[in-house]
């Protein structure tokens, strides 16, 4: 069935579809329509799950985690300050092991206050552990919740899925809303291998001394690797059921390309118009877009771009004093080829300024001609800044 | 991490970190600075009562329906509870931290009441030995004196020179203290203590009787001889209130200016001035007190008065404080009396309230299997001192001991 609806309504169907048992959330725009939504539909019964309106959101994240460890699946919602917030919880998340799902509204991180699209907030937490992805659409909101359940489940990690604030969060579009009968069969309940309770006793979180701790990290390690594939086998299945593909990496014309935009989140549609606007002027061009970025999605990158020599990675977000974070991770997986393809990194689009085709196009060309109206800073260039 | 199992490859590692049993091998004791001490300590009527009667503690009993054990501890503390439930000056009830909600105990309408019953109760004593005691004087001080020494042992005989007993309380008005119940009190008082009274009884030091020529010691009570009584050349004056040992067969107590002449309202001094002389005369007769489990051994000797900061009145003021209704002096009913002992706050005596086992964070405070009392775990306790902090009555403090 096709409904038109906004991305935040669409987030919390695709918890309401998961039979999520419980919901911790915190408000924050553009966020608060999602936890709303689902108050709403648990308020009306239509969802049996439990409704924790917590005071922060390290509390609702620590109480997900609380819920996940006694085998109820758990979800919640944030964005940016938020995220920030639940910082320490992230890392405690994915260190026990929970399969948390939650989604969040990429969102500018104050100061000076912003509430518009920007990628720093969740590219900040990459190293706590979390697999991240990063929707392109509405549908893509749906359906990767669902598929992250999937996929949490079987690697036992936390799962963030990232929506572009407003781009996707305020914009109405047309989804296609899954079947609950098929979306149980893709998503039974969850059934953990270990969890709280009192007629077996566990302690979950305790002491470690060094040398199990070591080992525990690298098996994490090796784990949070697996999801990359673990992703596309779920996502392959999900095709199956649903004909609709969530690849962790997406390409576009990229067979014959010579240059290849890169970006992530909403943008990467104006990519492919402005793809195809390249190509109509004869420039071998094609776009990628990282769907995932933790597990960085190596081996589908490194197939998509085999034959690219120009890289141009579009970042909505920045490492002050370093550069774009997408960009930094696209060197380092490169680093063995660095002798022949070439990368260029803009940084746009932060704080909610659009990316679009008029501002892809002469990116691109600057990329190739060095000449434009970004300004270099370091190895990366800054769009739209005052002269 | 199953530490019951030794993991020797990283398969062995289950997904999710967990510990298989409970954490109790993670000896968080050692992190302790301060330890915290669960001590019941003296509330603050009873510090201030001259006669160290254990107020909170036989209300505490009465509160619990105990009501015999309640009289029983009255009567093992106070040889005249009658009589200081009428006269006293209740320094108690000036020092009860009930006044900070409302208003103090009627300590002495409890007292007054409990004391009028209880004509046929026993008390506990310790076993009689051959020493042999003559008080002479049946005043206050001398039948407090007596009734201890005859509880802890010693055999003890009271010779008054007048027919009736009771010293200067047979001068007082019939208005203050009835004659009959006078009689009464100290027939009480004798019966509970195991010991004798000998009234009209001329006591002349160059022709001593067969009960002072026999006496281990001779203690002459200035409460029950008149001034012209002629003290024996061999007495030494010896003040109970003075850190001194009783080095003589014949002491005649000697009160401090306060206390002379006699003054009704201080009565409880007197019966403690006998209970301290007492002691110190047992030490001297029979073994240093210290080294046998009197009975009703002096509370003040033993313990600390409970710190009145510590007495969380916040703690009374949120739970349901019982009615308070008021009743005139001598028209006290059972449960009049019952209702007004439920109204103590137990300040220093640990009631089982469990507030520290609930708020401790560490489930390291807990309540003994035979449910009387709490006790901390000291393998696990970090000294976090929460438990002190909540405990409303004061009973747990946190001390510098490494244990």
């Amino acid at each position: 069935m096709k409904k038109v609806m906004m991305g935040t309504e669409a987030a919390a169907l695709g918890a309401k579809l998961a039979r999520v048992q419980v919901v911790s959330g915190y408000p924050i725009t553009p966020q608060t329509v999602i936890v709303e939504n689902l108050a709403d539909i648990i308020g009306r019964s239509e969802l049996k799950a439990k409704y924790m309106p917590v005071e922060s959101e390290h509390s609702a994240m620590a109480s997900c985690i609380g819920a996940s460890l006694t085998g109820a699946r758990a979800f919640t919602a944030t964005s940016s300050q938020g995220l920030a917030y639940m910082h320490e919880m992230l890392h405690y998340a994915a260190g026990v092991r929970v399969p948390v799902v939650m989604v969040n509204c990429n969102r500018a991180l104050a100061s000076p206050w912003n509430l518009y699209c920007d990628h720093t907030d969740s590219l900040a937490q990459r190293d706590t552990g979390w697999g991240q992805y990063y929707c392109a659409d509405a549908q893509d909101v749906l359906d990767s919740i669902l598929i992250a359940y999937n996929v949490a489940e079987q690697a036992f990690l936390p799962i963030m899925i990232n929506m572009d604030a407003f781009y996707l969060t305020h914009t109405s579009e047309l989804v296609d809303v899954p079947d609950q009968k098929v979306v149980d069969i893709f998503l039974p309940s969850y059934q953990p291998s270990s969890k709280l309770d009192v007629d077996d006793p566990k302690t979950f979180g305790n002491v470690c001394g060094a040398d199990l701790f070591t080992s525990i990290k690298y098996r994490r390690h090796c784990d949070t690797l697996s999801l990359e594939k673990v992703w596309d086998r779920a996502a392959t299945r999900f095709c199956d059921l649903f004909n609709r593909l969530h690849p962790t990496v997406e390409a576009y014309q990229t067979e014959d390309a010579d240059v290849c935009v890169i970006g992530i989140g909403t943008a990467s549609g104006a990519m492919r118009l402005a793809v195809d606007r390249l190509r109509e002027e004869g420039l071998k061009v094609g776009s990628l877009r990282l769907a995932m970025m933790r597990p960085f999605p190596r081996e589908g990158f490194e197939e998509a771009i085999a034959n690219v020599r120009h890289l141009i990675v579009i970042d909505r977000d920045v490492s002050f004093g370093a550069e774009g974070i997408v960009a930094q991770e696209l060197k380092a997986i490169l680093f063995d080829r660095h002798g022949d393809v070439k990368l260029t990194s803009f940084i746009a689009g932060v704080g909610g300024k659009d990316i679009s085709v008029e501002t892809i196009v002469p990116m691109v060309q600057q990329a190739i001609s060095g000449a434009g109206t970004a300004v270099e800073a370091g190895t990366t260039l800054w769009a739209d800044v005052l002269p | 991490m199953e530490f019951e199992k030794k993991i020797i490859s990283a398969s062995d590692l289950p997904i999710m970190p967990s510990t298989i049993g409970t954490m109790a091998w993670n000896r968080t004791g050692d992190w302790r600075y301060l330890t915290p001490a669960v001590a019941n300590k003296l509330a603050p009527c009873t510090w201030d009562c001259p006669a160290a009667v254990p107020i909170s503690e036989y209300l505490n009993a009465l509160r619990n329906g105990h009501v015999e054990r309640g009289l029983k501890l009255l009567l093992a503390n106070n040889p005249l509870p009658r009589l200081t439930g009428r006269l006293c000056y209740h320094p108690c009830q000036a020092k009860c931290v009930r006044r900070k909600i409302d208003r103090a105990i009627s300590i002495q309408q409890i007292e007054r009441f409990l004391a009028d019953l209880g004509t046929d109760v026993t008390i506990e004593k310790n076993s009689k030995t051959d020493k042999k005691v003559a008080v002479i004087g049946s005043g206050p001080l001398g039948l407090s004196c007596a009734f201890y020494l005859g509880c802890w042992g010693c055999q003890v005989v009271v010779l008054d020179p007048r027919d009736q007993a009771g010293g200067a309380l047979v001068d007082l008005s019939p208005e203050k203290v009835d004659p009959q119940l006078l009689v009464n009190e100290i027939g009480r008082l004798i019966r509970l203590a195991d010991i004798k009274l000998e009234t009209g009884v001329a006591v002349d030091f160059d022709r001593p009787g067969e009960v002072v020529s026999k006496a281990d010691l001779v203690i002459l009570d200035p409460t029950g001889l008149s001034e012209d009584f002629s003290v024996p050349a061999g007495a030494v004056a010896f003040n109970p209130f003075a850190d001194k040992t009783v080095d003589s067969d014949i002491i005649a107590a000697k009160l401090p200016q306060n206390l002379k002449p006699f003054k009704a309202p201080m009565i409880a001094h007197y019966i403690g001035a006998g209970r301290l002389m007492a002691r110190k005369a047992f030490d001297r007769l029979v073994m240093p007190s210290g080294q046998l489990r009197l009975a009703a051994p002096n509370p003040h000797l033993s313990r600390q008065m409970v710190n009145i900061e510590d007495i969380r009145i916040e703690h009374f003021l949120s739970s349901d404080l019982a009615e308070r209704a008021i009743a005139k002096h001598g028209t006290w009913e059972w449960e009049r009396a019952l209702q007004e002992a439920e109204c103590c706050l137990s300040c220093g005596t640990c009631n089982l309230c469990l507030q520290c086992v609930s708020f401790c964070p560490d489930a390291s405070i807990r309540l003994d299997e035979d449910e009387t009392a709490v006790t901390v775990d000291l393998d696990h306790c970090k000294g976090c001192g929460i438990c002190a902090y909540e405990c409303p009555r004061g009973v747990i403090t946190m001390e510098t001991i490494s244990a």
